[in-house]
């Protein structure tokens, strides 16, 4: 953790998300040995490294998809550390799976619903906020998911997982298999997302435009730490850059 | 042969038989697009529900029509049961476990329906009823009742499944299981609905076939190809395809005795699903999860 302290981000004094030093994995190996994430209120914190580092990993480790051996998770002053994924999702954090991340034999406006379905009251505001946020998907909100471009799925995923309001949205490579073209709108969509009041945890393969989309970031490799601090300063980082971020 | 004994001979019990056959294949539709695995056990639910409804027709003595409502909560509180006490334990070990399962699950229901019952034929009503004439057209009283009921209870099915909240869930769950567990839909609730309305649907398909013909405790093990092969037949998944390929094979099924010897009627609806599965496997409407 050496380089860590070379891009040391302004300090968080409470940070919303605080994860330490997670162990973890699937089955009988582990995949995260000792992982440290801080999302501070309204930030945009990347993870980037290189193929297998368990970024990915990481964030469904905070969504309550893996069975932790070790470590600590804390939202929003609470301990949220091996709750299921249906409780973590009611106490204010959306996931956005990478693969499948929308209802695709549904409608737009069903995906959302379901989206919901935890809350009883304020799903017509919900819905209002989600479509003021993406206009794109109001003249679509009677057509099914599946059909729509892999943008405006994407916008369908973001939606739905914005449905209950949540303070930090987990985005797990959110433009995975996009064109370039797409990347930049759903780089623009995380933006919006912030503004509208919500952190945003991302993992991203396309690491040189993520940093630059990034407030704070950190570079995980085999499953530790290897690098934090702010987008534009990991970016500057030529060893780093050489080393995780291909080049 | 003239349109008129075609429609009165072949059409119109085509039709009755169809009906049939659709709310059984909407129940094995809903089975597969949500629990993902083909139920086998379904058509010994059929028979459990005919013969609750000869109990409290036979024990006693309410109307066929006024037992149905019964029947069907008692099959449905059966299909629940079946599902905690066998399948759930069998959850997470691939599909082809709980397939084998209710195999054993169908012979179970078959032989208690045999030792209550007995193996003989039986009737909620004796005597003959005559067909009425409508425009020429015959039918009976229960062949309308029967379509009137398939149609209610379709439609209904389609409205909670495209407008309530519950009903949503269920598509959303045949759709992305793994989502629907993230957006905090309870699966359980879910599986346990899905079972709430298969039960409810074999035990008015079992009725159906037992009040227009007769009750036998191999009636619903016999239905259960025609079944399938209407669920494959309409695209599996698809509540609109199942009623389409089970009007489909019910009307083969009646019309096929014009060509070839009535012994080779229920070796259509396997004709029917290897040609499907051969050449057109997603189904007349493109299957999909519900």
């Amino acid at each position: 953790m050496t380089a860590a302290a070379l891009h040391d981000a302004p300090p968080l004094d409470a940070p919303l998300l605080d994860v330490r030093g997670i162990v973890g994995g699937y089955g009988a190996a582990d995949i995260l040995h000792g992982i440290d994430l801080r999302v501070g209120a309204r930030e945009i914190v990347g993870i980037v490294g290189p193929n297998g580092a368990g970024k990915s990993t990481a964030l469904k480790a905070i969504f309550g998809l893996l069975n932790l051996r070790g470590g600590s998770i804390t939202f929003a002053e609470r301990e949220i550390t091996a709750w299921a994924p249906n409780r973590i999702v009611r106490c204010g954090i959306g996931y956005v799976p990478q693969v499948d991340n929308v209802f695709r034999e549904m409608t737009v406006e069903e995906n959302l619903e379901m989206g919901a379905f935890l809350r009883r009251s304020g799903i017509q505001e919900a819905r209002d906020r989600v479509y003021g946020l993406f206009p794109d998907l109001v003249d679509k909100r009677r057509v099914t998911a599946g059909s729509l471009s892999g943008g405006q799925r994407q916008m369908v995923a973001f939606g739905r997982a914005l449905m209950l309001d949540p303070q930090l949205l987990l985005l797990d490579e959110p433009t995975a298999g996009l064109s370039p073209k797409y990347c930049e709108q759903i780089f623009q969509i995380v933006r919006d997302v912030r503004d509208a009041g919500v952190a945003v945890l991302l993992v991203e393969q396309h690491a040189k435009q993520a940093l630059a989309l990034c407030d704070r970031a950190y570079v995980l490799a085999s499953g530790r730490n290897r690098a934090e601090g702010t987008g534009a300063g990991l970016l500057a980082d030529r060893e780093i850059a050489q080393m995780f971020l291909g080049g | 042969m003239d349109l008129l004994s075609f429609v009165n001979f072949y059409l119109v019990p085509g039709i009755v038989l169809g009906s049939i056959y659709a709310l059984g294949a909407i129940g094995i539709t809903l089975v597969f697009g949500v629990l993902r695995f083909a139920h086998l056990a379904h058509g010994d639910f059929a028979t459990l529900g005919a013969f609750l409804a000869l109990a409290l027709v036979a024990g006693l003595g309410l109307n066929p029509w006024l037992a149905l409502p019964f029947a069907m909560a008692a099959t449905a509180g059966t299909a629940i049961a079946i599902h905690w006490l066998f399948y759930e334990h069998l959850r997470g070990r691939g599909a082809i476990l709980t397939v084998i399962a209710s195999l054993g699950i169908a012979l179970m229901l078959r032989a208690i329906v045999q030792v209550i019952w007995g193996v003989d034929s039986q009737s909620y009503a004796t005597g003959i009823v005559r067909p009425d004439s409508y425009f020429g057209i015959r039918v009976k009283d229960r062949e309308i009742w029967t379509l009137v009921a398939t149609a209610l209870l379709v439609v209904g099915l389609q409205l909670f499944l495209g407008y309530t909240r519950w009903g949503k869930a269920m598509r959303a769950m045949s759709d992305n299981p793994d989502l629907a567990r993230l957006s905090g839909i309870d699966t359980r609730l879910t599986t346990a609905l899905t079972w709430i309305l298969v039960g409810l649907l074999c035990a008015a398909a079992g009725f159906f076939l037992g009040i227009n013909t007769e009750l036998k405790s191999l009636m619903g093990w016999y239905m259960l190809l025609p079944m399938f092969a209407a669920a494959i037949l309409g695209g599996v998944g698809r509540v609109e395809g199942a009623v389409l390929g089970g009007m489909i094979i019910g009307i083969a099924e009646e019309c096929s005795v014009l060509i070839l010897p009535s012994e080779y009627k229920s070796a259509l609806a396997f004709a029917v699903l290897l040609l499907m599965l051969a050449l057109w496997p997603t189904g007349l409407l493109r299957g999909k999860v519900l």
